[in-house]
């Protein structure tokens, strides 16, 4: 099957006026409306309903979360000369555009997913699978690792800690 | 289809039986801009939840507002004022509008057109 090229021009966002749901492109642009219903209705109580257009109406929106996400952390990657999108990046990202309240869960799950891979992988890995590393211009120290995020705060609290290492004491009997 | 390469290591972790699917994702996260080149392999896993998240979010707000009108039902116009009420939605504004200025619009461009033709 030949591959659709790949949107020249990146016009794809006007082109969907007269027909939003043209049916070849949805498989591309939405994720299935079934899983995205699955995941409404759990927020719902058990007796609310969900029309249809609602379930569309969310499915858009979804698509264009990823995407608003996926620029910002993008355009990161590039002021910072680096080629991959990784998950720190998109934790960044959401931060920056108002989804601070996301990035506990998240950063929990993804844990999750790094010790689970680090155990199912172990030993098979060669280091040239999918974290292969990129010569960066400038070193970055541990950026992949977890702590990159909450780097800012960590350290101010280092330093003030050190001061009370060395508390004389006075001479009581 | 390709053997599993790449992303086996994503296959092997349980993103659970009904999580969303993460090549989808990948491929929206693709469509995003011609820069978006190289997505590590965990950047779907985290938009897979977030995703989740932020549907929640989404349908939770749209709820109460269907409950301020009294209805069972959720529709396409709470969904739009629950994007209206909320700062962090301001980036949906438009994919909203969009859909619901077409008709407006098309009526507009008519009118116009006779006038020119009638000079």
């Amino acid at each position: 099957m030949a591959d659709a090229p790949a949107s020249p021009g990146g016009g794809s966002h006007e082109s969907g006026e007269q027909s939003p749901r043209s049916n070849v492109r949805e498989q591309d642009r939405f994720l299935p409306i079934a899983n995205i219903s699955r995941i409404m209705k759990k927020a719902l109580p058990a007796n609310g309903k969900i029309a249809k257009d609602a379930k569309e109406t969310v499915q858009e929106c979804v698509s264009e979360f990823i995407s608003f996400i996926t620029s910002e952390a993008s355009d990161k990657c590039q002021r910072e000369k680096r080629k991959t999108i990784n998950g720190d990046d998109l934790l960044w990202a959401m931060a920056t555009l108002g989804f601070e309240d996301y990035i506990d869960p998240l950063k929990t799950y993804l844990t999750k997913y790094r010790e689970t891979e680090g155990d199912t992988k172990g030993s098979a890995k060669g280091g040239d699978g999918s974290a292969k590393k990129e010569a960066h211009p400038t070193p970055i120290p541990q950026m992949a690792h977890q702590g990159s995020f909450s780097q800012g705060v960590n350290y101010a609290s280092s330093q003030s800690q050190a001061q009370h290492l060395m508390v004389p004491m006075q001479g009581t009997d | 289809m390709r053997q599993a390469g790449a992303y086996s290591g994503v296959m092997y972790w349980k993103t659970g039986p009904h999580s969303l699917p993460l090549a989808r994702i990948k491929k929206i996260m693709k469509k995003s801009g011609e820069e978006v080149k190289m997505i590590s392999g965990e950047a779907p896993i985290v938009f897979s939840k977030a995703c989740e998240l932020f549907i929640e979010e989404l349908t939770k707000r749209s709820w109460m507002i269907a409950m301020q009108s009294k209805k069972r039902m959720l529709h396409k116009e709470d969904v739009a004022s629950a994007i209206l009420a909320t700062d962090v939605f301001d980036f949906l504004i438009g994919l909203i509008f969009n859909e619901t200025a077409t008709p407006a619009a098309t009526g507009d461009l008519g009118e116009s057109e006779t006038i020119s033709v009638g000079c």
